[in-house]
This record gives structure tokens, sequence and C-alpha cells, in this order.
């Protein structure tokens, strides 16, 4: 039966500053104001940011948190060095405990590598780096279960990462790692670059999303380029969709993943134009409807 | 082979990487395409032996796809640097009129760069400059340019085709025009279709892949009204299909199996009865 609630809604720090840290929680007011219901707080850098202040910022506004993560190359659980592996496990045990803390039900972001590595490995060294990943995750998703936290992994396109490009790698990734709180972000950006189908691809992965970012094609407002938005929501309802849908783009100031984010020029007229638009665009498409059928 | 005020198709033997071109050229013929588009390349590939193998097979030579590295960047701040990325240019346009091609892409900085060396406004300049300078040559060569837009991914400079075609105005040339490449555009622009219609006139080349760069009919593209768009701006230039895998870098090498023969044949046929639909459509008065 495919789900029939409303799907919430909610802004990615990453359209409001960046690195986010708590000089900036009065912007959850405007959060507020733009008309979403939930946050997504992006740790480009965990200490200018303190769980209690933004758990305390986000419930003066009745917002709920998500916490999403920013992988830089010192925070890389799939390499070969085991050293630099401890670093991304402990950076991601970090989001873990920081989620749990916000009352954030998962952390996500594609966190096997660092964003923006993308070589020419030959299979061998692939699938090893791939083990490598898998392993690591493995270790975090168990102290993830104790805190009653999900990690969705994020597929990115080919230009970001060279190791889960498509929804299929995913569910592949997801199988490996082998937890049953491990499954999926799927981003439209990304998919529209790599899925043969948006639609089909979110299909297939069925049960593993476990959370879903929305961008335009060109990671402008939701609704302002040429993805079928309305086909995409169809298919998370038809799913049984339970999570929520977050509006990311990137300032010009991103940092930590600057290279992958690779934005010349405006997309929007503004942050503001952009968070502002999406929920008009994006919420009639969100609201639930009747159970007994009638869509087409 | 093509009629007045239809397409002329193209395949980029980009993707052909490692073969004798002797196998290219006979693949490309034997699946119905008008022509080729050609690696620039000039000290590797003898335009000689290409201009006799495409003669002797019934095709031409659609384009020059140029390889813009860092040592070819015509917007570098070094003078010199810009000197010799220009005489490149200029040795592709005498490379093109060897084997009586009418186009050369052109992109003003390196693939894969994506930082500024200098100042926007200083850089864009340049851009004008370089492409003037060795446009002016090509004219007298009887040579076009085709002025192309890359995502974000492989360049900074030209994204959309808005920029190229206002980079393009400030050069003066008129041998050319600009160039949209459907994958580059999914990433790029709001509109595929209207892109190219705002570009009419000026239009000088078109690439097509589908939205993972294979094969148009793969993935998630409508080609309807993109080609549709086409037709209506009265294009009647080539269609080349520049396939390419699913790379960052996607031009160093390999051989991808699909990309010959299944991609060569299944490109044109997705795209001619495209083409097909949207002519008698158009013919038969509406779209409905």
């Amino acid at each position: 039966m495919a789900t029939t609630g409303p799907i919430p809604l909610g802004l990615s720090t990453f359209v409001l500053a960046s690195p986010f840290s708590d000089a900036d929680l009065g912007l959850f007011g405007k959060v507020k104001n733009f008309g979403y219901e939930q946050v997504e707080v992006c740790i480009e850098d965990p200490s200018r940011l303190t769980a209690p202040a933004v758990a305390k910022a986000a419930a003066e506004e009745g917002l709920s948190v998500l916490v999403c993560g920013a992988f830089g190359p010192n925070r890389d659980v799939s390499n070969e060095d085991e050293e630099r592996r401890r670093r991304g496990i402990g950076y991601l045990r970090r989001c873990v405990e920081f989620a749990a803390a916000v009352g954030s039900p998962l952390v996500s972001g594609p966190m096997y590598a660092p964003t923006g590595q993308a070589r020419l490995l030959d299979p061998p060294a692939r699938a090893a780096q791939w083990g490598r990943a898998a392993e690591s995750l493995a270790q975090v998703a168990e102290d993830a279960r104790a805190e009653n936290v999900r990690l969705a992994i994020e597929p990115l396109n080919r230009f970001e990462t060279d190791l889960v490009n498509t929804v299929e790698q995913g569910v592949r990734f997801c199988a490996d790692v082998g937890a049953d709180n491990v499954g999926l972000l799927l981003d439209t950006f990304h998919m529209n670059i790599e899925e043969k189908s948006l639609p089909a691809a979110i299909t297939a992965a069925g049960p593993r999303v476990f959370h879903f970012q929305a961008s335009e094609n060109d990671r402008g407002t939701p609704g302002s380029g040429h993805l079928a938005w309305e086909q995409v929501i169809s298919a998370l309802r038809e799913i049984d969709y339970l999570g929520s849908i977050v509006v990311e783009s990137f300032l010009p100031t991103v940092k930590e993943i600057a290279r992958a984010v690779s934005l010349w020029r405006p997309v929007a007229e503004s942050m503001d134009a952009l968070a502002g638009d999406s929920v008009r665009f994006l919420r009639p498409l969100l609201r639930g409807r009747p159970a007994s059928g009638g869509q087409s | 082979m093509a009629t007045e005020g239809k397409f002329r198709y193209s395949y980029n033997s980009l993707v052909y990487a490692g073969e004798d071109t002797a196998a290219s050229v006979d693949r490309v013929a034997r699946f119905g395409y008008d022509a080729i588009e050609i690696v620039g390349e000039p000290e590797q590939i003898d335009a000689k032996r290409i201009a006799k193998l495409t003669r002797d097979a019934g095709i031409g030579v659609s384009s020059i796809c140029s390889i813009y590295t860092p040592e070819r960047d015509l917007i570098h701040p070094d003078p010199d640097a810009r000197k010799a990325a220009i005489q490149y240019v200029k040795d592709l346009v005498d490379f093109a009129a060897t084997m009586d091609c009418p186009t050369v892409v052109v992109h003003p900085t390196a693939n894969m760069k994506i930082k500024a060396l200098a100042d926007p406004g200083q850089e864009w300049q340049w851009a004008v400059e370089s492409i003037r300078t060795a446009g002016e040559y090509a004219a007298r060569r009887g040579v076009s340019f085709s002025l192309e837009c890359w995502n974000r991914f492989e360049s900074y400079f030209l994204n959309r085709l808005e920029q190229a075609r206002r980079l393009w105005g400030e050069t003066g040339l008129t041998n050319g025009g600009v160039q949209g490449d459907a994958f580059h555009m999914n990433i790029e622009e709001t509109s595929i279709a209207d892109a190219y219609r705002e570009s009419a006139g000026v239009l000088q080349h078109v690439h097509f892949a589908d939205s993972d760069r294979t094969a148009p009919g793969g993935a998630h593209i409508d080609f309807v009204p993109i080609v549709d768009a086409l037709v209506e701006i009265g294009y009647d230039k080539y269609i080349s299909f520049e396939l390419l895998p699913a790379l960052a870098d996607p031009f160093s090498g390999g051989r991808h199996e699909e990309f010959f023969d299944r991609y060569t044949e299944r490109a044109i046929r997705v795209i001619r009865a495209v083409e097909d639909l949207v002519r008698t459509r158009r013919a038969l008065g509406g779209k409905g």
C-alpha cells in the first residue's frame, strides 16, 4: 500500500551558512518562516557545533533536526592506511553521537570515501577500497544501532566519487556492510546524471531508501529546471517512503567539499529565494491524500 | 545520405581510442552515418590518410574534437602559454582543412580545470582575443569554430549556452557559433530544448548523448522536444554523438566494448526515428 500521509520537508544548512556553527543558530528562525519542519545540520567542522545548543535552538522554533556529514580527505573510512581509516571512523562516530543528542534518527552523506575522489583504479584496487569502506561502516553501524541511529549512504555522480555512483551500486554496498540500520540517501542532482530512470531507481532501492534530498538538475530550486518531480514523488509514495525530503544546494563559501560541488554561477536569485521557492513548489506535491485511491 | 534540410549524423571517434582509424571509418559508414568526428591530435593522426579513408567510404569528417589540456589553455595568464594554445588551434584548422572538415570545436580552457588562474574579467578578455586570433586564421582557410559548453565538473568557464553566445558575440567572428552537448546540458540548462532554441542562428554544432553519456534511448533524456527545437530553428548541420564511459576523466583510455558497434548503431537509429517522427508530425500540421 502506497503511503498517503504528508512527507515532511527540511532545509540543509548548506543553504544557510558554511561551515555551519553555533554562531549561525539564529538562522533556524528563517528556516521555520520559510515553512520547513526540519533542518538538516551538516557537520563540516565538529569543533564549531555543540549538540545541546543545536537541539535548544531547533526546539525553540519547533524544528526537528537531521544530521549529515561532510567527507573531505581526512575523513576517509576507505583509506589503505589504518590510522587514516580510524580518523574517518572517529569523525563518523562523532556524527552519530551528535545525531543521538539532537534526536536525529539518522546520519547521512557519502560516508564511504572522500568526496571529490574520482580516480582510475583497476578493478582489484577498487574492490579492495570498497571492502575497506564496507568494513569500516559496519563498525560504525554497530555503534549507531546502540544509539538508535541509522546510516543513510549517498551515491554521488561520477565527477564526485569513483566508488558508489548509482542506486544499484548503493544497494549492493549496503548489502556488503550487512547491517539493517544502513540504507541510502538518494539525491536527485546525482540521480539525474547517473540513473537510467529516477522513478525506476527509487523503486529498485525500495525499503533501503532511508533519506531523500531534493535539488534541481543544476542544483537550483526544485521546479525551476527539467526534473520530473511528480514522477519522483509518486515513486517515493509507491515504496511507502516514511522519511522526509531535504532541500539542498550550496553556498559559494563551502570549503570541505568545494572541489566536488563545483558551483561557478548563481543557480538562484539568492539562497533565501531558493529556500522559500522550494517550499512553495514542493509542499503541494508532498501533502497527504486520501487512502482510497484517486491518484492517476 | 544527407538530404536538404535534414540533420547530418556523425559519431565521435574519441571513444574508439586505440582502434585503427580504418576500422572506425568503416563502422561509422556501415551504420549509415554521414561523417565521423576526429580527435584533435594532428601529430598522432595522419589527416591525409583519413581524408582518403573517408572519401573511399563515402562519408565526410564532420568536426574536430579538440583536446584541451593545461598546455593548451587559451586563457592562461602567461602570454607564451596562450600563444602556444592559439598555435594548437591553428594547427587544428590546418588539420581540418586537409580533411575538408567544416568545424573545429573550441573551449577556452583546459578540460577538468575548475579554478581561475587570473581575474575573471581578464580571463574573459583573453578568451575573446585568443579565439578571435585563431578564428581569423580559420576564416581564411574556410573553417568554422563551434564554441562548446561543458558541465561544471569539467570546466568553470563556459557551462551554459547563454555564456557561450555572449563570448562568441564579443569575438565578432562570423565563421561559426556555439555548440551544445546534451549530456552537459542535462546538468546545466533549465531546458535543453529552450537552450538550443535561444541559439537559433548561431548554433554551429550539436553533440548528443543520453543523461548518463551512453547512446540516446538508454537513459532519461526525452529527445523528442529537443529535436523539435532543432527542427524549429532550421538547424541543418551535424548531430554528432559524443558517448563516453562513466568516469570523471573519460579521456584516459581503456576499451569499453558497448561504445563500439552497439552504441554506434543505437545512437543513429534512435535519433533518426525521433527526427522522422518530429518532421512527420510537423508536416501533418501539429503535435496531436
